[in-house]
């Protein structure tokens, strides 16, 4: 959500003709919008025109939480009614028994699958099973980041049965963070891989995340703006054998300052996953050596979440993101795109306002983060079921 | 237009600037701002290949801004496994035999489908693409026929025991659309669909190609 404000910004600076021709920058097409006239924004004209329709809503709803059609006796029931309550109730009455169907188990298992980007076997699979029974069990949320047991359970799909079970190994337990699959399929130098992939899952948005700091020269073609000191990474003049500090041709504290403070909780988790009592992640310089602490931070730095917000573990960074707003928007942000039909919100940045989502965020948080609960929410939302 | 025109001058001037230094030296491999590409004394290689913000202003320019489509619903293709489940409660047998059954294209067409590939970390890609479109209508067209035959034998398509039908004779009826495209068939279906049968060479060949049509206008879009 931050992520494209930034990238809107680079693009601004580079083709300043545009945005100083746009007025008050309002919409990407100016052209075609009458503000100077006071008339009302034609988006907001469009969204008002939205009409009720909860058959189209049933038949989305249908094939998005069980997978299949309505059947016709459904149809039927939401259509024969011509009061629009009788029919708003009939539908919500439906999308609630829709859920307790064993095909929304797999549709959430599925759901999961594309959310984290793995699955296909056994392994790879218990990380998914533990979101989707999260929220077939209405569970909260905020497990995928803490649960403390039965972090890898299995499910089957016909029967629509999840049974709990521990991951293997003796990794921390942090819901899906220590998953052993998780771990496997995002390993890579440094573990920067695994971080980035938490990042985006769950806050949505891409490295950088701390930059509004105040401005610091440091000799690059623009101020670093990082909420951490310039010097809290690692550099070669620390004792590290990669620079972080390099601003030849980026500057890479934008994106380490936060990466190295998390990636060493990850670093001890091998290439099959495995946790292991030393670093076990490799490093890209030659011969590929193992990384050491001192090549992320130099010596008196500790592992944190964000700035001013140490974690020494990863239960203990799981905490932290728990406690974080921007996860739970980003969790109804996944669902709201999932219902809506949009693509991914990181890679094709199919950004989902606060404004749009604030009454479902608020009851999502207040309601303890109960994820059955906010997927009927989105579903039964006033822009779910308006066409 | 504003902006592609714009786009076209900034390119223009980039390609003036680097003929004015063609002085015939080894062009230096500086690399261009904003790159995390790897050098041999500055960083290491990283993925460049992220969204393009021109990309993304074109995007808001055509659609308008986040505001307004993230209240808006899209048009994802019917997922790969969804649009197998919708095969089979339309009466497809999926185990049917042969390349070009409907079972047969829906169960080689996984990637053409645009179905996931987990071990690459790639998502079910759900926009709209020419191979899952036409794949999906090749299906549609291969699936017609059983379909006419099983609806009205279909538990889904059934009130009260009795199973929608298709078709009365040689023309179309409402309720057997509505079972195949799952939501209350229009007047202009029926009447889409009653022109398309009386516009074939055949009685059979127009049932045939209006099944398939409605199916393909309707899942198109899940």
């Amino acid at each position: 959500m931050k992520r494209i404000s930034r990238l809107l910004l680079v693009a601004a600076l580079a083709v300043p003709a545009t945005a100083c021709s746009g007025g008050d920058g309002s919409s990407g097409d100016d052209d075609d919008v009458g503000d100077d006239d006071g008339s009302a924004d034609p988006f907001d004209q469009i969204l008002e025109q939205r009409e009720y329709d909860y058959n189209a809503a049933l038949r989305i709803a249908s094939l998005r939480l069980t997978g299949d059609l309505p059947t016709i006796a459904e149809i039927n029931e939401i259509s024969a009614p011509t009061d629009l309550t009788v029919k708003k109730s009939l539908y919500e009455a439906r999308v609630t028994e829709y859920m307790t169907r064993p095909t929304f188990a797999s549709q959430m298992y599925y759901f999961w699958r594309d959310t984290f980007k793995m699955g296909d076997t056994p392994e790879l699979d218990t990380a998914p099973a533990l979101a989707a029974q999260l929220s077939t069990d209405n569970g909260n949320y905020m497990n995928l980041l803490t649960q403390a047991a039965n972090n890898c359970p299995t499910f089957v799909e016909n029967t629509g049965v999840f049974t709990p079970a521990e991951c293997v190994g003796n990794a921390p337990k942090a819901g899906v963070l220590t998953n052993p699959g998780a771990m496997k399929t995002y390993f890579g130098n440094f573990a920067f891989r695994r971080v980035k992939w938490i990042q985006e899952t769950f806050d949505c948005t891409k490295f950088p995340v701390e930059l509004n700091g105040t401005p610091q020269e440091i000799g690059a073609a623009s101020p670093y703006t990082g909420e951490w000191p310039f010097t809290s990474i690692a550099g070669t003049d620390s004792g590290g054998r990669v620079n972080f500090l390099d601003v030849s041709a980026v500057i890479c504290a934008n994106c380490h300052q936060t990466m190295n403070h998390i990636a060493p909780l990850f670093a001890n988790f091998d290439l099959d996953g495995v946790y292991q009592a030393a670093i076990a992640v490799p490093t890209p310089l030659d011969g590929a050596p193992l990384a050491e602490l001192s090549d992320y931070l130099p010596p008196g730095e500790v592992t944190s979440y964000r700035f001013g917000q140490p974690v020494a573990d990863i239960p203990a960074l799981g905490a932290a993101m728990a406690a974080d707003p921007d996860i739970a928007k980003c969790g109804v942000a996944r669902m709201w795109n999932w219902a809506l039909g949009k693509t991914d919100i990181v890679d094709t940045l199919q950004e989902v306002p606060l404004e749009v989502i604030q009454t479902q965020v608020d009851t999502f948080t207040a309601d303890g983060f109960k994820l059955k609960n906010m997927i009927y929410a989105v579903y039964t939302s006033d822009d779910f079921t308006k066409f | 237009m504003k902006l592609h025109n714009l786009t076209i001058l900034v390119a223009s001037l980039g390609l003036t600037a680097c003929g004015g230094v063609d002085d015939g030296t080894t062009p230096d491999d500086t690399l261009p701002p904003g790159s995390t590409a790897g050098g041999d004394d500055t960083t290491f290689d990283h993925d460049n290949s992220g969204f393009n913000p021109f990309d993304l202003l074109d995007r808001l320019a055509e659609e308008g801004p986040p505001r307004f489509t993230a209240r808006m619903h899209s048009c994802p293709k019917v997922r790969v496994r969804t649009l197998g489940n919708v095969l089979r409660s339309l009466g497809v047998d999926m185990n049917a035999p042969g390349p070009v059954s409907a079972a047969g294209l829906y169960n080689a067409g996984y990637n053409a489908l645009g179905g996931p590939n987990y071990t690459n970390r790639i998502r079910e890609n759900i926009n709209i693409t020419t191979s899952s479109a036409s794949r999906e209508f090749d299906i549609f067209a291969a699936a017609a026929d059983q379909i006419i035959t099983n609806v009205s034998t279909l538990a889904r398509c059934q009130v009260n025991g009795v199973g929608a039908q298709l078709f009365d004779g040689n023309a179309c009826r409402i309720d057997g659309i509505t079972c195949l495209i799952g939501q209350p068939a229009q007047a202009a279906h029926l009447d889409f669909c009653n022109i398309t049968i009386t516009s074939a060479a055949d009685v059979d060949t127009g049932k045939r190609i209006a099944v398939a049509a409605l199916l393909a206008a309707a899942y198109t879009c899940e």
